[in-house]
């Protein structure tokens, strides 16, 4: 990288830049929730959302009937084809930091395959359900190996995963447990090299990056520690899977690793202005919204404020998420609409 | 003429719509492109609204229609070249029944075509993996001509043999996309730990990929293995990359006799193919016909519909009522669509309009040609004229090229400029119009205002005498060198004479037409023009503004705003004329009263000006005429007296007349005194604006002259055939840098500051540009973005 990079930054990749500023214009807006919010039954839905950017998205030119898996199904799609266009067009190192935002789904990949070899379902059945994003060569293959070790030596040691597996690698026999906990491992394995490869980059883009990752690695720390209460998981086991990267490293780490219930991860949370925001007066602002709608609410706060800056890789993982919050909203509006429960249609997250 | 000086007059009128007619009344309207619905609907949701599920109907047709050409697009053969045709005469909105045979129609086709192409790609697809088969078995033939022998029994091949009763050799065969052919090899080798024996052969011809429709060349695959439990594994691993396993007999004559089997049952596909296709085409060539019909009337369909959401049904539900902008001019036209679309539908009852008094400013609407179109859609790109103002694109169409051209003023280039136009006109095709190349259709509908800009542009550059900055002596030159008297000597020895017009004989009046060709020789060629150039420019600025000025009259004897006549524009005219009109009256005679002997004399118009404004006076810049020194006072303090006073006054008076509106005297005595403020200084900053035309045309004949001596003149210097060639090189590009720089790049710039002086200098002074286009309900323009 040469001493100013926003010098260059156009001519590799100023035109993706562009686009995807365009594409993140396209996101709907607080009035387009509205107008969901108010829609009666799906065929309203699809009649509003093609005034917006998804035009006839959903328009089906066959006699399906419109449903809520549909809808998830073709907004899923549709983003896909959007990543797809990004990466397609892409120059190193902007295409390398594309691959890393599919790694996170290619992790989820591996273990919904194993727990659904664990639960003897057929690979076919769970194909499907794989998000595509995530998707490798040799996905299908995944229910061949019985142990960690296994799955590491003939299938997964030719994906970019290999190298967070090498801290995984054991030869215990896979359970639900155990493919939780590889889910989280390799999560944190992940999350150190992504920040480790923003950090390289430098630039805006770590300015940019490293918070949100950072973020990231917390809010796992964070859940990682309220969801093993209760578990056998036990105090050191749990700090193995913290991300190191994140800001709670290493004081807040070790705190979350003593914690034993709530109130002390509360505890913890309350050192960091940020994360105390999250666990104050949970009750005070709205009863619906849990922990996670929280995280979430903080997350999609960070990845706007990315917009800000030009020159750098930030907007693409930015668009990704908010992208994805956007269908998060869109299927919990429209699972609202199906299933009638009008009073509960205003918990999406407005993004803008 | 009279349509274009103010905008036509538009009424708001109230349509009551017969239920049973409503739907051909509106369709006759559309066809007609007469009025501009209002929506009475406002608060009611879009999908709430009376005819929503026609609306709805209209769109599921249209993803029939898209289905359609979608498969138009994918399996027509030969592929259809541009989009579907336009029918012409173009339907009309189909009546109700139309409408259903049409939707019956189209879903029969798309039925019978998806279940065709269902069938030609099943088929396809079929015949696909029969040849991949016979490819398979045809390539395989030399490797397992020649069995391998089973493997030595060691130890750890024992391990993996659990039935060593089945230690036979087997084999999977098939094919896989050659993409993954690495991946697949590794990942093989990896979970059968080397135990197999893989052999890739390429296929010789080329098979589609069943879901991309692209053709490659399928890689066979040979696996050689011994044992069930590495077979269950080569098995899913071969399930994964999506290959296509056959089954292989061990034997060769078995495989000979699959062979044969497989010729046979791909012959008979073909046939079953090739007659389906045939079938195909004939659905499709049936679409091809229908289809554009379909789409307009659909088309038609639905914005009648939407039109009619927008109508408010009345209490007793037996009529729609409508309201709608319309043309005064035009009832009669408006009247005569809706007997006509009651007498279409054969209703009892007539549907019939009447005039409201319109709530707001009604829209604006001009009716425009070819030829002026381009004129007002420059004065639009400022701002829509407010309901019936005056329409600054009648002088537009003089004034624009006019003031392009003092700034392009050369006969060469003028020339070339109406030629390019001349010919833009020859092509008046439809295909012109509706090109779909952005940059050809701006210039396109320009071709009038270019075509004007080249004519205007010789006339300005005949006055420069300006052909490609050379000088054309049409006339004998008014200059005479011999009665200077020059010796031999004296005219050797200098580079430079003067010739002095004091000199009687020298100098014989002026040339008939424009600047005499005797300047382009004169050294001071350039501060001669630039003098000349620059009080031309100011004159006509001036007198461009104080048209502007007086076109005010026009829109507030138009409103009846007789104290705005004589409180702002009356005042107005004063302060204009009484600084520079009274500077124009010094140019003009300082051009009569001072001739070549009186030159050293001269005063100084700049220094009279300025020291008017400052009330002084100084010696040695004599008055131009006697008694000057009295005016100065005079003329400034008329022109700022009556001008504040007259536009406060104003604010004053506006008390009285607005006493209904909610008033307030401070906010009026503001804006007014603002307003003068402004004026004031505009005029000041406008006049010097108008010094642009000195300067790009003295841009332009620089740079013109700049070419000419750099490129041009280079060659002609040349002799003999070397000449002839330099000169053939040179004049290309002396060319391509004439159109290019001083036609495209300087007829851009000049455009550009001629369109700022018409916006800002003239405009701002009577043109208020807060009005809003008449917007018609028709169906041509549904038509032309379909």
């Amino acid at each position: 990288m040469s001493a100013c990079p926003e010098l260059n930054f156009n001519i590799n990749h100023g035109y993706l830049e562009g686009l995807v500023r365009g594409l993140k214009a396209g996101i709907l807006t607080g009035s387009d929730y509205q107008n969901l919010a108010q829609c009666d039954n799906l065929e309203d839905m699809k009649q509003h959302l093609q005034t917006t950017d998804y035009g006839s998205l959903l328009a089906t030119d066959s006699d399906e009937d419109l449903t809520v898996c549909l809808v998830d199904q073709k907004l899923k799609e549709n983003l896909v084809a959007h990543f797809y266009c990004l990466r397609a067009n892409s120059l190193p190192p902007l295409s390398t930091f594309l691959d890393y935002i599919t790694y996170s789904y290619m992790i989820d990949n591996v273990v919904l395959l194993i727990t659904g070899a664990l639960k003897r379902r057929d690979v076919a059945e769970l194909l499907p359900r794989c998000h595509p994003l995530g998707a490798f060569d040799q996905m299908a293959a995944v229910g061949i190996a019985c142990t960690p070790a296994e799955l590491y030596s003939a299938i997964l040691v030719d994906t970019p995963l290999a190298p967070y597996f090498q801290d995984a690698v054991s030869d215990a026999n896979l359970d639900q447990m155990e493919a939780e906990i590889l889910r989280n491992r390799l999560y944190k394995a992940y999350l150190e090299s992504f920040h480790r490869f923003c950090k390289e980059i430098g630039g805006p883009t770590m300015d940019i990056m490293c918070p949100i990752l950072e973020f990231e690695a917390d809010r796992r720390a964070f859940l990682i520690t309220v969801n093993s209460f209760g578990t056998e998981l036990s105090g050191t086991e749990r700090s193995s899977l913290f991300p190191s990267c994140g800001r709670l490293h290493p004081e807040g780490l070790r705190l979350l690793a003593r914690a034993e219930d709530p109130e002390q991860v509360k505890a913890v949370a309350d050192f960091y202005p940020d994360y105390k925001v999250i666990f104050d007066n949970q009750e005070a602002r709205s009863k619906l919204k849990t922990l996670e709608d929280r995280f979430f609410e903080y997350e999609v706060k960070l990845n706007r404020l990315s917009f800000l800056q030009q020159f750098h890789f930030a907007v693409f993982y930015s668009y990704m998420r908010l992208k994805e919050q956007e269908n998060r909203n869109i299927v919990w509006i429209a699972e609202c609409i199906t299933q009638g429960r009008k009073a509960k249609i205003d918990n999406y997250i407005p993004i803008f | 003429m009279g349509a274009l000086f103010r905008s036509e007059e538009v009424c708001l009128v109230q349509l009551f719509l017969q239920s049973g007619s409503a739907y051909n009344c509106v369709s006759e309207l559309g066809e007609l492109g007469l009025v501009e619905f209002r929506d009475l609907n406002t608060q009611v949701n879009s999908f709430q609204r009376k005819f929503i599920s026609e609306v709805r109907r209209c769109e599921e047709m249209e993803t029939t229609f898209a289905f359609l050409e979608q498969e138009i697009g994918r399996s027509l053969w030969p592929p259809l070249i541009g989009p579907l045709p336009v029918p012409s005469p173009a339907p009309f909105a189909p009546q109700p029944r139309e409408l259903m045979a049409i939707e019956e129609e189209s879903e029969r086709l798309a039925w019978e075509l998806r279940e065709v192409s269902r069938n030609r790609d099943s088929l396809r697809s079929q015949l696909t993996l029969l040849s991949q088969y016979r490819g398979v078995l045809i390539q395989t033939h030399p490797l397992t001509a020649s069995q391998a022998p089973p493997p030595p029994q060691s130890l750890e091949t024992a391990a993996l043999m659990d039935h060593r009763q089945d230690t036979r050799l087997c084999f999977v065969a098939g094919v896989v996309h050659p993409w993954k052919v690495p991946v697949f090899e590794r990942l093989l080798w990896r979970a059968c730990r080397g135990y197999i024996i893989v052999d890739f052969r390429e296929m010789e011809q080329r098979l589609e990929v069943p879901e991309t429709g692209e053709k490659v060349h399928w890689m066979v695959f040979l696996i050689s293995f011994w044992g069930d439990q590495i077979g269950q594994k080569v098995k899913k691993i071969c399930d994964c990359f999506h290959t296509h396993t056959f089954a292989y007999p061990e034997h060769t004559a078995e495989r000979e006799e699959i062979l044969i089997g497989l010729q046979n049952r791909i012959m008979d596909i073909t046939t079953v193919l090739s007659q389906t296709e045939g079938y195909l085409q004939q659905l499709l060539a049936r679409c091809v016909v229908a289809l554009p019909r379909w789409k307009v009337s659909v088309a038609k369909c639905k914005a009648v519909q939407t039109v009619l959401n927008l109508c408010s049904p009345s209490v007793t539900d037996k009529c729609l009522i409508a309201e709608a902008w319309c043309p005064a001019r035009k009832l009669l036209l408006l009247q005569s669509a809706l007997i006509e679309g009651t007498r279409k539908s054969g209703s009892m009852v007539d549907s019939f309009y009447n005039r409201l008094p319109s709530p707001g400013s009604p829209p604006t609407l001009f009716t425009t040609n070819s030829f002026t179109s381009a004129f007002q859609s420059l004065v639009e790109a400022y701002g829509v004229a407010a309901y019936r103002e005056i329409n600054p694109a009648v002088f537009t169409i003089v004034t624009f090229p006019f003031l392009f051209a003092v700034m392009f003023g050369d006969v060469g280039h003028g020339l070339l400029m109406a030629l390019a136009a001349l010919w833009m006109i020859r092509q008046d095709t439809p295909k012109n119009i509706r090109s779909s190349n952005e940059l050809w259709r701006l210039f396109y509908e320009g071709r009038f205002l270019i075509l004007l800009m080249g004519l205007f542009s010789i006339y300005t550059g005949a006055i420069y005498n300006e052909c490609f900055s050379k000088g054309l002596s049409l006339f004998p030159s008014g200059w005479h060198l011999q009665p200077m008297n020059w010796s031999d000597e004296t005219l050797r020895g200098n580079q430079f004479l003067t010739l002095d017009p004091s000199v009687s004989g020298v100098f014989l009046g002026p040339y008939p037409f424009g600047i005499d060709p005797m300047w382009h020789l004169a050294n001071n060629h350039l501060s001669f023009l630039n003098s000349y150039k620059m009080k031309m420019s100011v004159i006509t600025g001036v007198l461009h503004m104080t048209f502007g000025v007086c076109l005010s009259f026009f829109n507030y004897s138009h409103r009846g705003q007789w104290s705005s006549v004589f409180l702002v524009l009356l005042p107005e005219l004063l302060f204009l004329q009484s600084l520079f009109g009274y500077l124009l009256v010094l140019v003009v005679l300082k051009w009569l009263l001072f001739g070549p002997a009186a030159s050293d004399t001269a005063p100084s118009i700049l220094v009279h000006f300025i020291n008017m404004f400052l009330m002084a006076d100084s010696k040695d810049n004599t008055p131009l005429f006697s008694g000057q020194g009295q005016q100065h006072p005079l003329v400034t303090d008329t022109s700022s007296i009556n001008t504040l006073h007259g536009d406060l006054e104003r604010g004053e008076r506006e008390e009285d007349e607005e006493v209904i509106e909610k008033f307030d005297a401070a906010e009026v005595f503001m804006e007014q005194a603002i307003h003068t403020i402004e004026f004031c200084l505009g005029c000041i900053s406008n006049t010097a604006s108008y010094l642009r035309l000195w300067a790009l045309s003295l841009a332009h004949a620089q740079l013109s002259d700049v070419l000419w001596v750099m490129v041009m003149r280079i060659s002609l210097s040349w002799q003999g055939m070397l000449g002839s060639v330099v000169l053939a090189v040179v004049f290309s590009l002396f060319a391509l840098l004439t159109v290019s720089i001083l036609l495209v790049m300087e007829g851009l710039s000049a455009f550009l500051h001629a369109l700022r002086l018409h916006w800002v200098e003239f405009q701002h002074k009577f043109y208020s540009g807060t009005g809003y286009k008449l917007n018609p309900f028709s169906f041509s323009s549904i038509i032309d973005s379909l």
